[in-house]
């Protein structure tokens, strides 16, 4: 797998907006003009990926919801990019009828199945219109990357595979089947995309394994029907040098439940914590000016801005995972250097003013040419380099406005110690009673990850001093009750998820981290440092990975959709370690422990990992699922 | 759903040719192909290393079925017809995009031309021609554009939005690609320029050594020599004394006629120059103002779900306005009634008391 799946995934999108030819390089070819037209499940797929310049440049002028009001378009082809569901298929019938395009290319997120394709065809014949529609494809797209490597299933409907929805206690057997083939569906996409067929691992008793199972029966058929198979012939061959197949863990999210609720320190994470942070995009509030608003008549109105993290955005990508100290110092020292670049063009300037009066020779004409030009195609990049200076001075304000208000960094701190099980300095009472360190909800996760991690369940007495102490900040105890259960569940199990021995050391009480003039003072915030240690999912992946033996992983159940017979063994058949590893967490992930994947996969050369999860959620989401749950 | 594939008897099935798997990146769909005429097959799976699946023929399939089933049913209406008739902005359109390649092309062949660095193989002349030639193609196409998007302007009001939006950004692409084309023609000419320069000081740097031993060898080399003509008298002057008269006409009237090819060749020279110059200025003209045409409609760079964020945020902020409004008039109605019914009261007690 040479290349991501976020460059894959580009790849197919950019095919199918050239009409389904291959790209080709030539920038003299003729413009051909084209509407894109798609659902709300193909607008979350293109969103991360292609902007609206890049859609452009391939020739798209419109681009619409298929629901919407669409006025007719004569003399283009329209490219559909939908999903095959019975709605988007009425409504398709209905355009066809209504004839909006000259011609239709027709490319379904998912395989549509015959009966739909028949529908169409006979709204077609009704309409007249069956030369108009060129081209029917199945994209299996089914999938949203955020990054280079990693993937979400999907972000419209994430309410009906949300951890809440797999675990509520009255599941139907029915619903559980949907969930469960909509997951499959996506998984199978994603493998297709990719390009090869993994080895599947998944622990017993849970619903990766109903998962695991159902996938593997997926990929076999399809392996097994030589002609319509999708991973034969010159898929395996294009750029796919490494013999190896990727192994593919799939894990739930009940086997650890710390990880979603536990306060952060790195950058991509704080961000998806504290801001609302969705489909790589930013949206920030800033309240605006302090106007004194007259008596009962409008409200302040609130700017609403937001930024695109894209993968184009340099500081982004280098510091997405780094401690949010260092992301401060760094936009600092950006700030500086185009500070020196910009003093440089204005001196530029000023010579050229100077220089401008004699009546040069050509010569000198020429140079100033030369120069003048040179500063004139290093201003589009200065210009771009001060708008990403600009977007992260605002988010990284943001963020530590709000570890500011809530002392997140003395919950982070406490947590990690929590986590690794080391002495504790302060006593949880004292932080829960402190009314200004936080939000109920903070305080609340705070408990939750104390009560699972505790080895031993503290006492009755114990737990109701903590929680009247809750209950005076605010605080809301139903997930109390979920976690309780939960705990009780897995006391059967293997241990509880061991964090690993972290420890995090504060750089003395700094009260200001960088050098007078800047503008991230961060007044008794505390410097913290992180220091290396593995969430539980990293263990996990460690060991199937490596092909250690630990009594946590050696129980998984081991798939392999290319073997003729379909015999779950556990003993798996390959002995080498592994190159490339997917893992996919069933129930909901975060950006912690996909920071923590990255982390991992940088101190080991030449492995790759992709991270994967059903929906991204937040703590306070996830807590919000997990009151639900605790109220049944 | 895993339809059956026979192989091998599909080829001129109903009179359609099946040309050769579209694994092949020749046959780009273009829109304005006739579409009645071929329905290219595909294989299953397609397009080398993609991972699609093409279920056209699978579709067709399913359309002949149905079709069969109806023609016993009812009689077939006649298909319409698919090439329609094409309004004369997408006419435009065209015949600008095709221009716009065919500059592109020819721009292309000059900058492999102009990056020429040899001394002796400098086709002068066809650099000229050709850069005579794009450059009126730049400005005819910044003309045509400029036709076009008064064409889009007239046709505003009758044209319905989408429609509006759809002709307005073709315009706009056009425009960038124009302007880039553009850029690549002024990076092109300074190349050129650059490569002239360097030309001139390695003859410079070469011409010294040759006019020192035979005058005929060297004449070739003079006679591409560019400023030469000073450096060659120069040296003659200081070979004077040794020479004889005999030489001396011989020389003499080889040097007029070497002067002479020199200063037509210098001539020519300071033309292309001024040349590349002026056409710089026209370009960086040109460029300005199609900079401020792209300026007018540039969007900001955006995904395309911000419209949507857009305009739901504005809806609720409508909404918003509108409750307020909505309460206002139904306090105002309250306060009314309230005015209403202490007028009322005091209309009674007047009444009584008068009366």
């Amino acid at each position: 797998m040479a290349a991501s799946v976020r460059e894959k995934q580009t790849a197919a999108l950019k095919r199918m907006l050239n009409l389904n030819a291959p790209l080709l390089k030539n920038t003299a070819a003729e413009p051909v003009w084209k509407v894109l037209v798609y659902d709300r499940f193909g607008q979350d797929i293109i969103s991360p990926l292609l902007s609206v310049k890049e859609l452009r440049d391939m020739g798209v002028t419109l681009h619409l919801l298929l629901h919407s009001d669409r006025d007719p378009i004569p003399d283009v082809p329209a490219i559909y990019f939908v999903m095959p569901s019975e709605e988007n298929i009425d409504r398709i019938c209905q355009d066809l009828r209504n004839q909006l395009h000259e011609t239709y290319y027709l490319n379904f997120i998912s395989a549509i199945s015959r009966s739909k394709l028949e529908d169409i065809a006979s709204a077609a014949l009704t309409a007249n219109a069956t030369t108009q529609i060129t081209k029917v494809f199945d994209q299996y797209l089914n999938f949203i990357t955020l990054e280079d490597d990693m993937f979400i299933l999907c972000n419209q409907t994430k309410e009906m595979i949300s951890y809440h929805a797999i675990n509520k206690p009255d599941i139907m057997d029915t619903d559980m089947e949907t969930i469960m083939d909509t997951i499959v569906d996506s998984l199978f996409c994603f493998f297709v995309t990719l390009g090869a067929v993994p080895i599947i691992r998944c622990p017993r008793g849970n619903a990766a394994e109903m998962v695991a199972v159902k996938l593997d029966k997926k990929l076999r058929e399809n392996l097994r029907d030589a002609r319509n198979s999708l991973f034969t012939g010159d898929n395996m061959g294009s750029g796919q040098f490494s013999f190896q197949r990727p192994l593919f863990v799939l894990v739930d999210r009940n086997l650890d439940l710390a990880t979603p609720l536990h306060h952060t320190w790195t950058y991509q994470a704080l961000i998806h914590d504290v801001l609302d942070f969705h489909l790589n995009r930013v949206n920030i509030e800033e309240a605006s000016g302090t106007e004194a608003s007259p008596a009962g008549a409008r409200p302040k109105k609130k700017n609403k801005k937001s930024y695109d993290l894209t993968a184009a955005d340099k500081f982004w990508q280098k510091h997405k995972g780094s401690p949010f100290p260092e992301v401060a110092e760094s936009v600092q020292e950006e700030l500086d250097t185009y500070r020196a670049q910009e003093d440089e063009v204005k001196r530029l300037k000023s010579i050229m003013g100077l220089e401008g009066e004699d009546e040069g020779a050509i010569s000198m004409l020429s140079d100033n040419t030369a120069k003048l030009t040179s500063a004139m195609s290093s201003l589009p990049e200065l210009l771009e380099k001060k708008r990403l200076i600009d977007l992260h001075t605002n988010v990284a304000t943001a963020v530590l406005d709000h570890i500011k208000s809530r002392k997140l960094d003395v919950y982070f701190e406490y947590e990690e110690k929590l986590m690794s099980k080391s002495t504790l300095d302060k006593s949880l009472l004292d932080i829960i009673s402190d009314p200004d360190a936080g939000t109920p909800e903070d305080k609340m996760r705070l408990f939750l990850i104390f009560y699972i991690t505790a080895p031993m369940p503290p006492s009755e007495a114990d737990v109701e001093q903590y929680k009247k102490a809750l209950l005076d900040a605010g605080c809301d105890l139903s997930p109390l009750n979920y976690i309780k259960q939960w705990k009780a569940f897995t006391k059967m199990a293997a241990t509880p998820a061991n964090y690993g021995n972290s420890g995090v050391k504060p750089m003395g009480l700094f009260s200001r981290v960088m050098n007078t003039g800047s503008q991230f003072v961060m007044e008794g915030v505390k410097n913290l440092v992180l220091k290396q240690h593995n969430l539980p999912v990293t263990r996990i992946l460690d060991n199937l990975m490596e092909m250690k033996s630990n009594p946590e992983t050696d129980d998984y159940r081991y798939f392999d959709p290319k073997m003729l017979r379909g015999n779950d063994s556990s003993i798996p058949r390959n002995k080498n370690p592994f190159q490339e590893a997917i893992v996919f967490v069933v129930g909901g992930g975060n950006y912690i422990e996909y920071q923590n994947l990255v982390d991992y996969t940088k101190a080991r050369q030449g492995k790759r990992v992709f991270y994967g999860c059903s929906e991204l959620f937040n703590a306070a989401q996830f807590l919000k699922q997990l009151s639900e749950l605790g109220q049944k | 759903m895993n339809t059956r594939r026979r192989h091998g008897t599909r080829n001129n099935e109903d009179g359609v040719y099946h040309g050769p798997s579209l694994t092949q990146p020749q046959l780009l769909q273009q829109a304005d192909a006739p579409l009645s005429t071929s329905l290219p097959l595909a294989p299953p799976v397609d397009l080398g290393g993609a991972s699609c699946r093409d279920r056209t023929t699978e579709f067709q399939s399913v359309l002949r079925s149905l079709l069969a089933r109806q023609n016993g049913i009812q009689t077939s209406k006649p298909a319409l017809s698919a090439v329609r008739q094409r309004s004369d902005f997408t006419l435009m359109a065209k015949r600008i995009g095709r221009d716009l390649s065919n500059t592109f092309a020819k721009l292309e062949k000059l900058t492999i031309l102009a990056q020429r660095k040899s001394l002796f193989d400098d086709k002068a002349p066809e650099i000229d021609e050709l850069t005579y030639i794009v450059k009126q193609d730049i400005n005819s196409l910044n003309k045509q554009i400029a036709q076009l998007q008064e064409l889009v302007r007239s046709r505003s009001r009758q044209n319905s939005r989408h429609l509006q939006t759809h002709s307005n950004t073709i315009v706009v692409s056009l425009q960038s690609k124009l302007a880039a084309m553009s850029n690549d023609f002024r990076s092109v000419l300074e190349v050129r320029t650059e490569n002239l320069k360097e030309q001139h000081s390695r003859r410079e740097q070469f011409s010294p050594a040759p006019a020192h031993y035979s005058p005929n060898t060297s004449s070739p080399l003079q006679g591409n020599n560019f400023n030469a003509g000073n450096s060659l008298l120069m040296q003659d002057d200081s070979k004077r004394p040794g020479d004889v008269s005999i030489d001396m006409d011989f020389r003499a009237s080889q040097q007029m006629q070497l002067v002479n090819e020199q200063t037509s060749y210098i001539q020519s020279r300071a033309d292309t120059m001024q040349n590349i110059e002026t056409t710089i200025v026209e370009l960086g003209s040109i460029f300005q103002q199609l900079a401020h045409m792209v300026k007018e409609q540039e969007e900001v760079v955006q995904r395309i779900d911000a419209h949507v964020e857009d305009t739901q945020f504005n809806v609720e902020a409508a909404h918003t306005e509108i409750l307020k409004y909505f309460q206002s008039v139904s306090a105002n109605r309250w306060l009314l009634i309230k005015i209403f019914l202490i007028l009322i009261i005091f209309f009674i007690v007047f009444v009584v008391f008068l009366g």
